[in-house]
């Protein structure tokens, strides 16, 4: 399958270059500089710089993270960037594992969030959720985060269910000369990025960059305990042609090896006649290569091509997946007639996957190779100069359930170019993954009369449902004065066939480990969920020098199981998400080279593991010598040495996010 | 597989031919537009003195944030002259310093970190031009509109004269004159 599907690559970037190049031999190259001014007024252009704009107007609750915003967090990674989200709830299990989540529904497997970078989902489709040791990118190659809270399965599809975190990288162009930064510190005990850009040819940019981090361990005390160091080594390109006027390609790679780790309680593996303490690694080897074709036709439309294949060793959970993904995007942008901005799209996906587990774990069948089909059209139409409507739907086909399909609308009224109101109705669904299909899995020991064992054991259930969504959403996003922006989000969800664990009759079995009754859980689709809640930030620049932004997460969730299931423990899962939060952000300029920021939050607590809320203040003191040197002290935590954040689902040790300093120098050259 | 990649692809060729169908002439690229307007605003803006050491002082291009012009800007301005200046594009990734811009363009990606950028730049004698809908009542100086198919410019008199910029009576007719609210 793997060997196939990158022989189909490769034909289709082909393909995609010679028609690329075809085209790029059209448009003349006529010198606009000796137009007249009257006459560049009346040229007619194809634009792209509408569809940016659009952010401010779209019907959806957006949340954009500048390059400025990376710079001046100090963040070392991704997660630790997304706290700043209203809505998203970041939470650091230990220095390998991150949970992180869209509006409730928190785990280290945490489903129903989508991630993207640079246009490649990096969605597990072995481990149903984004594995956050395994990602990382240069942040400074971070053009924009766009962070979607609520559905985004009309676009996006699938699993795009709570929200989507879409990174965009810097094109090779905005990204010239050297780069080389260096850091290190207590958590972080050592980074750095050696970058070159340049250009190729007339009409070629590009990068070329290698990276390398490495975290300590959270618990410096004890000599071996916990085992969650995580080491990073990355190298990886990026290169735009500009083929024409009209034609932009985009290639890009990468690989890389994260070599992580975790303690763990639980059956232990190799007997499976005790519990107790034990440590495994966690990991990923793996790379990948995109190329995206982008042609703007002549009447403003624009269609793109992207094509991509990811290959990957992942270890997590005491398993090795080895998972091939081939991706083919189409996709279509269009006017029709004055009113209608049409977009609509194809999309192909084969994910091969091949598992392997130990005594506690394991999939059936440990090889499977899925295929995804789907299409979607969206359309925004223009109902009156203030007001537009947007309607779209995604159909998909998928291995496990079939043709679902995820429709929906937005109404978004912009009284004037200062405030936008807005209401989204909406409908997503998370489709099975082969863990729901095909999961077994030890997850606790009894003992039982008679020095006989019982190990309590969760089965993946053929018969899975899709979990489903409906989703309604209000909005309000103001430019108070030039001074003062302001944006409200607030959302009412149903959940319907979210996935709960059923007993089933307990059986006796002689292998793995000493003979015992297994006493089976189900996985079955027999609870569901009634949440609502609302996010909020602002932009505030008291002076020329000082800007605050503060933000705001209310959440209330409710879970029910169906009278016919006996799920002792789904009703919790909203115990695993803080109700309320909120964090202000401070960036203040000190004189013309000196920048002060400061974040601090309160996260509430958690009723799982009994979390106490609590409160981080982290803070960056930037200094840039010249025109290409910064260093940059970040101090995190600083409030207390430790907290915890996140109680110890899925057998996790969770350890404690620890106060920290990290220095970093920054060279451009 | 085979047959959702190449209907695919034909849709791809189709669409290609219909684009090309539709519309005989070849287009141009907006940027391409944009960035020609911003070599064209030398001719018709004047500086105040002692903006440049000397008369052959290059004048300074500036992009702020996300560079949409890749290298078409660049390729445009090449070995074109100003009397004795020549013409120097420069691209502001990540910092707000403006050191020798003379014209500062800030695109539509940038339409988060615009108001701090220009309060930033407030009476500095750069002209700066931009492309988001609010981009004068922000404090800038000519925006970039589209009218349908069609380039516009909006140019906000009051805080070009109080960055002492002058601009050109030719310039001044061709573009909608915004009036801020006392």
């Amino acid at each position: 399958m793997s060997k196939s599907l990158a022989s189909r690559w490769v034909i289709l970037v082909f393909t995609g270059a010679i028609a690329a190049t075809t085209s790029a031999q059209t448009p003349p190259a006529r010198d606009l500089t000796e137009f007249s001014l009257e006459d560049l007024m009346n040229i007619h252009v194809t634009s792209v710089s509408k569809k940016e704009q659009k952010l401010a107007k779209t019907g959806a609750a957006i949340f954009v993270i500048t390059q400025e915003d990376i710079r001046r967090s100090g963040s070392t990674n991704i997660p630790d960037l997304l706290r700043m989200v209203p809505g998203v709830d970041v939470a650091r299990v230990d220095h390998s594992n991150w949970a992180v989540s869209i509006r409730g529904f928190n785990s280290v497997y945490a489903n129903k969030v989508l991630v993207l970078i640079d246009g490649r989902s990096v969605y597990h489709p072995a481990f149903s959720g984004v594995l956050w040791f395994a990602q990382d990118v240069p942040l400074e190659d971070i053009e924009r985060i766009e962070v979607i809270r609520g559905p985004g399965g009309t676009v996006w599809g699938a699993n795009a269910m709570n929200g989507v975190i879409n990174i965009i990288m810097k094109s090779a162009q905005a990204t010239p000369g050297g780069l080389l930064t260096a850091g290190g510190g207590t958590n972080q005990q050592g980074e750095g990025l050696l970058q070159y850009g340049g250009t190729a040819g007339v009409s070629g940019d590009y990068r070329i960059f290698s990276r390398y981090s490495h975290q300590g361990k959270s618990d410096p005390v004890d000599a071996d305990q916990p085992a969650d160091a995580r080491g990073l080594g990355q190298v990886g390109f990026r290169s735009d042609w500009r083929l024409s006027a009209r034609d932009l390609l985009t290639v890009q790679g990468e690989y890389r090896r994260v070599d992580g780790g975790e303690t763990l309680s639980g059956v232990l593996p190799q007997t499976l006649s005790a519990m107790g303490t034990y440590t495994q690694p966690i990991g990923d080897d793996g790379g990948n290569i995109l190329a995206r074709w982008t042609h703007t036709l002549v009447n403003g439309s624009d269609v793109s091509l992207q094509a991509y294949f990811d290959k990957s060793d992942t270890f997590a959970a005491g398993a090795h997946d080895f998972t091939s993904i081939g991706n083919i995007d189409f996709q279509h942008h269009l006017s029709f007639g004055s009113r209608n901005d049409v977009v609509w799209g194809l999309s192909y996906r084969g994910a091969a996957n091949r598992f392997s587990g130990n005594n506690v774990v394991t999939l059936h069948p440990v090889d499977r190779t899925d295929s995804l089909y789907s299409a979607f059209v969206q359309d925004e139409i223009t109902l009156t100069k203030t007001l537009s409507l947007t309607v779209g739907a995604k159909f998909e086909h998928n291995a496990y359930t079939g043709y679902e399909n995820e429709p929906s609308a937005q109404l978004v009224w912009a009284a004037n170019s200062r405030n936008t109101v807005w209401v989204s109705a909406a409908k997503a669904i998370r489709q099975p993954s082969p863990i729901d299909n095909g999961l077994e899995i030890v997850s606790a020991l009894v003992p039982l009369p008679q020095g006989a064992l019982g190990l309590v054991t969760v089965f993946g259930n053929p018969n899975t449902k899709v979990e489903e969504l409906r989703d309604f959403e209000a909005g309000y996003r103001a430019q108070v004065n030039r001074r003062l922006s302001v944006d409200v989000t607030s959302f009412l969800s149903f959940y319907r066939n979210l996935e709960t664990t059923e007993p089933q009759t307990p059986f006796f079995a002689l292998t793995p480990g000493p003979p015992h009754l297994v006493i089976p859980l189900l996985f079955e689709n027999l609870a569901n969920a009634r949440n609502y809640g609302a996010e909020a930030f602002a932009n505030w620049n008291v002076t020329d020098r000082w800007k605050l932004s503060p933000g705001l997460t209310l959440l209330d969730m409710s879970v029910t199981r169906d009278a016919s299931s006996q799920d002792a423990v789904i009703e919790q899962l909203p115990g695993y998400a803080p109700r309320r939060s909120f964090q202000v952000r401070s960036f203040v300029d000190l004189g013309r080279t000196f920048e002060w920021d400061q974040t601090i939050g309160y996260t509430g607590p958690l009723a799982v593991g009994n979390i106490p809320g609590y409160v981080r203040l982290d803070t960056r003191v930037g200094w840039r010598m010249g025109e290409f040197t910064e260093v940059s002290i970040v101090g995190q935590n600083l409030l207390r040495p430790r907290h915890a954040e996140f109680p110890d689902s899925q057998l996790i040790d969770y350890m404690l996010d620890q106060r920290s300093i990290f220095g970093k120098l920054t060279w451009r050259f | 597989m085979t047959r959702i990649l190449s209907l695919i692809l034909q849709l791809g060729a189709a669409f290609e031919l219909c684009a090309q169908a539709t519309v005989p002439g070849a287009g141009f690229d907006e940027y391409q537009v944009k960035a020609a307007f911003l070599y064209n605003f030398a001719k018709f803006v004047e500086w105040p003195p002692g903006t440049f050491a000397s008369p052959s002082d290059p004048i300074g291009i500036c992009i702020a944030g996300v560079n949409p012009f890749g290298s078409m800007l660049d390729t445009m301005v090449q070995g074109k002259k100003m009397g004795e200046r020549v013409f120097l594009v420069r691209r502001m990734p990540d910092t707000q310093e403006a050191k020798g811009c003379q014209i500062l363009f800030i695109g539509g990606t940038e339409w988060k970190t615009v108001h701090a950028l220009l309060d930033a730049l407030k009476g500095a004698a750069i002209l700066t031009v931009g492309e988001t809908e609010d981009f004068t009542a922000a404090g800038g100086m000519i925006a970039f509109q589209l009218a349908g198919p069609r380039v516009r410019i909006q140019i906000d008199l009051e805080t070009a004269e109080h960055s002492r910029l002058k601009i050109s009576s030719k310039l001044l007719s061709l573009a909608q004159i915004v009036k801020r609210q006392p």
